[in-house]
């Protein structure tokens, strides 16, 4: 492959974080000089990015997990709260899947899934508290996500901004 | 179920997850050590699942069965996630998602406790 050996160093991980050093720099895989070769925006899926992967990871297995099996043996009890449930679920998936991808398709599906999780979280979230009756067993979104340790709230926002700060190509 | 083994899973877990957080804090990436304590972690968590699972086949079941052997398939499976994607991310942040998953792990164990009814929620 004739790329140039360093088109740029990875995303800039934000203030208050010390510049590598010289034993992380010569750790870099191959993918990431791979997708610098293009002057795109900076990649989603790495640094702090990988950190959002992998909690959307986590909340796609727990509250999947959940749900899927709500569904198999009680779904009549609540059938809406838990589909919502199966549906919040699939979306975190989708999510992570989005952040780790390196192309432009997943930056905007990634974009798709935190705006529709932060409108999920508010509209549930208010719902749950003004009408309990709509959901009478909790979801993942029910109170703002308080059952979650308000991380279902807090986790579209750090990653609406964490794709707004990669949306330019890394400086240098 | 057992509340000693309950406190060892999330005694090993909190244990691993200071040390990862205290690496990412150094700027360190997640190495063997890391590693080796996801496996402790999960080598518990193990115990612990085969052990809930010996009990509901024997009678003694928890109050709700089905929640907690959701959560118990997703205890089991955060280690192996956080190592995947922990050692990934040759930078300070994977030891980052480590310390995460194994502050996970705790949470996890205190919903299981509560679910099977031995710990008040």
């Amino acid at each position: 492959m004739a790329e140039p050996a360093d088109t740029g160093p990875a995303p800039d991980p934000g203030p208050g974080v010390p510049e590598k050093t010289p034993e992380q720099t010569e750790v870099q895989t191959p993918e990431q000089t791979e997708e610098q070769t293009v002057a795109g925006p900076a990649a989603t899926g790495t640094g702090p990015g990988r950190v959002l992967v992998a909690v959307y990871g986590f909340f796609a297995l727990a509250a999947g997990a959940r749900a899927g099996w709500q569904i198999a043996t009680r779904l009549q009890e609540a059938p809406l709260a838990y589909l919502l449930s199966a549906l919040a679920a699939g979306i975190y998936l989708v999510a992570a899947l989005g952040l780790a991808s390196r192309r432009p398709a997943g930056r905007r599906v990634a974009i798709a899934c935190c705006t529709v999780e932060l409108a999920g979280v508010l509209v549930v979230g208010s719902l749950s508290l003004l009408i309990p009756d709509v959901f009478p067993r909790a979801t993942v979104w029910s109170g703002f996500g308080i059952g979650y340790g308000l991380v279902p709230l807090v986790l579209p926002v750090l990653g609406l901004l964490w794709l707004r700060h990669t949306r330019r190509p890394a400086p240098g | 179920m057992d509340d000693g083994l309950a406190y060892t899973v999330i005694g090993t877990a909190m244990v691993v997850a200071a040390f990862s957080g205290l690496m990412a804090l150094l700027g360190r990436p997640p190495r063997l050590p890391h590693l080796v304590g996801l496996g402790l972690v999960e080598l518990v968590l193990v115990v612990y699942a085969v052990l809930a699972m010996g009990k509901m086949f024997t009678g003694e079941r928890p109050d709700a069965m089905a929640t907690f052997v959701g959560y118990l398939l997703t205890a089991v499976l955060i280690p192996p996630l956080g190592a995947l994607i922990g050692w990934a991310e040759r930078t300070r942040w994977g030891s980052m998602i480590i310390s995460f998953a194994c502050l996970v792990v705790p949470i996890m164990v205190v919903r299981l406790q509560q679910v099977w009814g031995v710990w008040d929620g």
